[in-house]
């Protein structure tokens, strides 16, 4: 290049106190990820349990659909997923979450096939964990939480991170608006913050207990912890996705969300 | 010194090399458009300030007064829109005092693009600057590093090729008034509803030759709250409290003055705050 | 590819802040061998860079048996051995499981139970062999045998293998040992030894941000371990305050 300043190119006169003479060092990396946002969460109850998410696919600023199904049943008899008695949600990179549940669905069809018996959650989730481990070197970039009913026919909730560290819950939230709907949670379910008024004095006043609390009232938290959601969080949207596995088996409802 | 306080700078870079992140400022990730119909200029923006994913306001305002029949609609960085605008208002207004003439649009265009330039794009303001005065009706695009665009359809923001897509379709020349509101407010749609970084409602500013100017705020509201299904309310006790001290309206008296207003809320001026019902 | 280099741009927050993977760490577990055996002490917080992830993390994972751990306190001992979980969740979850298999395949294979040392080597091979690839894991291992008695045992990621009578790990560590350096005595009493264990973990949840939760707490006997109740740290922290009249700097004063 030219310069009429009589310095070599690529040299510019510094007046100001910081130096950044030297073009920056442009480095190329390897990242194999995107966050296609939306949120999920998960509530249990005595006899049910819970999983629900949106609808919204994103990337950056851009919508790629209105319409991908966070949720999913696992281990059902064909595409439809009857007969199946676990539920998957999965949020995070699109094509690590379709590639998880894939495996995760294979596994407990073979199970079955093997052993002549469904797969129990207990054992699901373990299983799950193992398969996030395997990646501990290369993530599944993704939060997932497993639900489905225990032995004894109570709502069951195991939530994860990326590589496998699991943990059986009463309620979880995960995602991008995870933030916001968690504190939500702890709150509105497991009451915390929250005292019986004139329990006592002081130190002596009695923080309120948590209980099971029912359906019609879990549906209506996650109604309104997605309606508020959706409010702040501008990658969460369009729809929102409940699935509730009873011992009567999953039910699966559709609710429509804001859609900008 | 008026203007800009420039010794926190090499502060900063410093800080910034060393990794401290800066802090984040509101962003109106927004779409805004401005449209020329026969007999004036219709602009109209998207009501949604975030900050990163966040929504920071759900019905601000983007629609910038400069003088009655000079206005802007900022996208970029809210604080620079906000404070770009209010700055060219003012010496747009003291110009058109020392010249005793109406204020032209391209004056204001060119003391906006001069003063940006100035700054080398670190005053994040991209704007659309609409109006009407003695030489026509006019529509330009200022961007933040000082450039202009004089166009009879014009979008900027994150959700102006949202908004570019609904113009290159539908537009046509010779709009008339209602035909350029519709047109702009379905551009705004499109921004709202496709790019995540525009939402609410949409605001619309009409300028004609020779009408007064309208402010059309919240001309459409596409996007109302969901109700809430459950009660939120807590009853009286249920937050726990180590000790408490009681400031009795006599007390405060010797720091502020208290004045009582009457039953009808007439004397209380202040703007109400927007809550949730 | 660098595997490593990779996993650490993805997942390491401590040197890039806005990595994309956050993954569950900080925490403080302690554990000290006394008159009456063992005491093994953990909070239950797990967080995700300045996210608590989770409240309600059991940190003391039993080994050696394959069921896994939802342990209801009671008074009847369990036999085996305790591990305790500091730094990565993923990492001690998945390798302590992965020592209990080799934990029980022993006891088939040679008719006895494994002795607390050759566990601690098994983990202690493990990470070594592992070392460099970004495992991150500080773990005790705490059980009693025949042929040791009470054994206690520090195994790290960098492959470190320690025996020894007290240690604390994690990001509340130091103000865990100071306390239960101040009060240690190897003629504590069971009551006294849960106690201070208790004590020593409450200061640390109450200055390391990274630490907090419910108070873990386990006794390993002769018969096997017992757990001693998996409490919230407010009330006992209050109580603390006010009955001994300890965390003075704490004032409710308007």
């Amino acid at each position: 290049m030219t310069s009429l300043m009589g310095h070599p190119s690529g040299q510019t006169v510094g007046y100001s106190f910081s130096q950044p003479t030297a073009a920056p060092v442009k480095e190329h990396s390897f990242y194999p990820y995107t966050d296609n946002g939306g949120s999920t969460l998960g509530i249990t109850g005595s006899d049910f349990a819970i999983l629900a998410g949106d609808t919204r696919s994103t990337s950056g600023y851009s919508i790629n659909s209105r319409m991908v199904p966070k949720v999913f049943k696992i281990g059902g008899d064909d595409e439809t997923g009857k007969g199946a008695h676990i539920l998957l949600s999965v949020v995070g990179f699109a094509a690590d979450g379709n590639a998880l549940k894939e495996r995760l669905d294979a596994v407990v069809k073979m199970y079955k096939y093997q052993h002549g018996k469904s797969m129990s959650v207990t054992a699901c989730a373990q299983r799950l964990s193992t398969i996030l481990y395997g990646k501990r070197f290369f993530p599944y970039y993704v939060h997932v939480i497993l639900a489905g009913l225990d032995e004894e026919g109570k709502g069951a909730l195991y939530s994860y991170d990326p590589v496998g560290s699991y943990e059986r819950e009463e309620c979880r939230a995960a995602g991008a608006a995870s933030s916001l709907i968690m504190p939500f949670l702890d709150n509105q379910v497991k009451f915390k913050n929250q005292y019986v008024p004139g329990s006592g004095e002081g130190h002596a006043l009695q923080p309120k207990k948590a209980e099971p609390l029912p359906r019609e009232t879990v549906e209506q938290l996650v109604r309104d912890a997605f309606t508020s959601a959706v409010e702040r969080h501008i990658e969460v949207g369009d729809n929102l996705q409940m699935m509730i596995i009873t011992r009567d088996g999953i039910e699966e409802i559709f609710h429509p969300l804001k859609k900008d | 010194m008026p203007g800009f306080d420039f010794s926190n700078y090499n502060r900063n870079a410093a800080l910034h090399a060393r990794g401290v992140p800066l802090p984040k400022a509101t962003s109106t990730g927004t779409t805004i458009v401005g449209c020329i119909y026969d007999n004036g200029v219709v602009i109209a923006a998207d009501t949604r300030a975030t900050s990163g994913p966040i929504v920071a306001d759900k019905n601000c305002e983007k629609l910038h007064y400069i003088s009655p029949k000079i206005w802007c609609a900022g996208a970029g960085t809210a604080a620079d829109t906000e404070f770009t605008t209010a700055l060219i208002s003012s010496n747009v207004e003291l110009h058109s005092l020392s010249t005793g003439r109406d204020p032209r649009v391209i004056t204001c265009m060119t003391m906006l693009k001069q003063h940006l330039f100035r700054y080398q794009g670190h005053i994040g303001a991209y704007l659309v600057v609409a109006g009407a005065d003695p030489t026509g009706v006019s529509l330009f695009t200022v961007h933040a590093h000082g450039s202009t665009d004089k166009l009879p359809y014009v979008t900027m923001g994150s959700g102006s090729l949202a908004a570019m897509s609904v113009f290159e379709t539908m537009w046509r020349p010779n709009l008339d008034r209602e035909g350029a509101v519709a047109l702009c407010s379905e551009a705004i749609k499109a921004g709202i509803f496709n790019d995540l970084g525009s939402g609410s409602n949409v605001d619309v500013c009409v300028i004609s030759k020779d009408k007064p100017t309208e402010l059309l705020r919240n001309y459409m509201r596409p996007n109302e709250r969901g109700h809430k299904e459950r009660n939120y309310r807590f009853p009286k006790g249920t937050t726990a409290w180590l000790n408490q001290k009681i400031i009795s309206k006599e007390d405060m008296k010797n720091y502020v003055t208290i004045e009582n207003l009457s039953g009808s809320d007439e004397l209380a001026t202040g703007e109400k705050m927007e809550v949730d019902s | 590819m660098n595997h490593s280099a990779f996993l650490r741009a993805m997942t390491d927050d401590h040197s890039n802040p806005s990595c994309p993977i956050k993954l569950a760490h900080g925490t403080t577990t302690l554990a000290f061998r006394f008159q009456g055996g063992i005491i093994v002490c953990t909070d239950s917080r797990a967080t995700a860079g300045s996210w608590i992830a989770s409240q309600t993390v059991k940190k003391v994972i039993p080994v050696s048996r394959l069921s896994r751990g939802e342990d209801k306190a009671s008074d009847k001992p369990t036999p085996g051995l305790l591990g305790t979980m500091a730094g990565g969740a993923a990492d001690c979850q998945y390798w302590l499981r992965y020592l209990s298999q080799q934990c029980t395949l022993h006891e088939i294979r040679h008719k006895r139970r494994i002795t607390v040392a050759a566990a601690s080597k098994i983990l202690a091979n493990l990470t070594y062999a592992y070392k460099g690839y970004g495992l991150s894991m500080g773990t005790m291992l705490a059980g009693m045998t025949p042929q040791e008695g009470p054994a206690l045992y520090y195994i790290d990621s960098d492959g470190t293998r320690l025996p020894g009578n007290m240690f604390c790990v994690g990001s509340g560590q130091t103000f865990a040992y100071g306390v239960l350096d101040a009060n240690y005595r190897y003629d504590l009493s069971e009551k006294e030894a849960l106690d201070l264990g208790r004590r020593a973990i409450l200061a640390a949840m109450h200055r390391d941000a990274y630490s907090g939760g419910f108070i873990n707490c386990y006794h390993v006997k002769e018969e096997g371990w017992v757990h001693h109740g998996f409490d919230d740290m407010n009330p006992i922290f209050w109580k603390t305050k006010l009955d001994h009249g300890e965390f003075s700097n704490v004032t409710s004063q308007l």
